[in-house]
């Protein structure tokens, strides 16, 4: 059964990611994976790194490799604020192993409770969804 | 003593070839800096979602909560600099004016009794601190023709980790400010810590984009809202360096585009002088041996 469409609007740093009318968008906040259809309560949610999903129908997706942002639904309209959205094609998974690797050498050289380990422990795990999306 | 005719023209082959590599980098420095402005405008609407977002997350939370990149600390003893520049030279006064008023700045801090340490993005303000000796903590390069938001993000986090971690009480940003392709001035920002004024009155809130309407019910939160307040002012930080990386990329191209204009010109004018020395040496030549062929003739008759 085709769900009622609603405006879906992603916005990143760099410029418009996405911006049109979809039955289902599906991602990842703090608190869960969620996925918000037409006339969604209106929410104000932080953004973990994952696959964003934009259902334009049941068969087609856009995909997106997402880092951290927020996600506000309001007026039957969702607004998604990505630090960074990829599409899944330009992901280099040579680059995110580099990356990765990089993050846990932070991790081993920063102290226990410091700002700058947790800014690591936050940089790998955003690198391990990005590389296992590669897959 | 005249040059032979020969040198004059070599020099002259040698300039031309100069003004045509220099009018190519001109052409590319307009290209670049066309993309670079259209980079600062895709910025507006994301940064003032931003602003909205906080302002309504503030108005649920009643208050911006403690964050602890908003405190100062009690005394300042270190301060870090951040060099925001290119990675590349013939641009003009564009690297150098940084290096100038950034190390003003931190013999300033030196004389107030203040330890100075120093972050450079950019090759060229890398190795010309290096060259002055002075010992950088990090450099960030390789990206300032297009910088992305990561590497904000990661000049950032490097920042706000060691305000948090304490051993910097203080964090200030050097970079051009982009106003237009002719004038671009070196901007002084405090960074850190966080004024509180930048993350709740910063200036009049643009009015929404089309379809993200000011919302009248009040949101379920996820995990809450001071929650998502905590995150949306770390932002803030991010959001400041990307636009100085951008802005500074802009100015790079801008400043480049003016220098390579002026070499052009300089090179066109030495073409015109040395076009009449060459005429010049060419004549004396001519009547040199005139005067060969007159003597000679008078010297039979």
């Amino acid at each position: 059964m085709a769900h009622a469409k609603f405006p879906v609007e992603v916005l990143s740093p760099e410029g418009e990611v996405f911006n049109g009318e979809v039955e289902m968008v599906s991602t990842r906040t703090t608190v869960g994976v969620i996925g918000i259809l037409a006339r969604h309560a209106p929410l104000l949610a932080t953004l973990e790194p994952t696959e964003l999903r934009l259902y334009k129908t049941e068969t087609e997706v856009v995909r997106f490799a997402q880092a951290e942002g927020y996600l506000q639904v309001g007026d039957n309209h969702a607004l998604l604020l990505v630090e960074e959205a990829h599409p899944l094609a330009d992901l280099d998974a040579h680059e995110l192993r580099e990356r990765l690797r990089v993050a846990e050498e932070e991790i081993e050289q920063a102290g226990e409770d410091t700002e700058r380990r947790q800014v690591a422990e936050r940089d790998k795990r955003r690198w391990e969804r990005f590389l296992s999306l590669t897959e | 003593m005249p040059q032979s005719q020969r040198d004059v023209r070599n020099r002259i082959t040698a300039v031309k070839n100069i003004e045509k590599i220099t009018r190519a980098m001109a052409m590319v420095a307009a290209a670049r800096l066309n993309r670079a402005e259209q980079r600062i405008h895709a910025l507006r609407p994301y940064a003032s979602a931003i602003r909205r977002m906080t302002r309504q997350a503030a108005e649920t939370a009643g208050a911006v909560p403690s964050v602890p990149i908003l405190q100062e600390h009690a005394e300042v003893g270190t301060v870090a600099l951040l060099f925001v520049a290119g990675d590349r030279g013939l641009a003009g006064a564009f690297n150098s004016n940084i290096v100038r008023a950034g190390i003003a700045a931190g013999r300033e801090h030196e004389d107030a009794g203040r330890r100075v340490v120093y972050f450079a993005s950019g090759r060229r303000v890398a190795s010309s601190l290096t060259f002055r000796r002075i010992a950088l903590a990090d450099s960030f390069t390789g990206f300032t023709d297009r910088p992305s938001y990561a590497d904000a993000r990661r000049i950032a986090e490097r920042l706000m980790a060691i305000y948090l971690d304490g051993e910097v009480d203080q964090v200030e940003v050097f970079y051009n400010g982009f106003v237009s392709v002719i004038s671009q001035f070196v901007r002084r920002e405090t960074l850190l810590p966080l004024q509180r004024a930048t993350v709740i009155e910063a200036g009049p809130l643009e009015e929404p984009a089309s379809g993200a309407r000011p919302q009248r019910v009040v949101p379920e939160y996820e995990p809450d809202a001071a929650a998502v307040l905590r995150r949306l002012v770390l932002d803030y930080v991010e959001i400041s360096i990307y636009r100085a990386l951008l802005e500074s990329t802009a100015s790079e191209h801008g400043a480049r585009m003016t220098a390579m204009r002026h070499a052009s010109d300089n090179a066109g004018e030495l073409i015109q002088d040395l076009t009449l020395q060459m005429n010049r040496a060419r004549q004396a030549e001519i009547t040199k041996e005139i005067m060969e062929v007159v003597a000679g003739a008078e010297g039979l008759g």
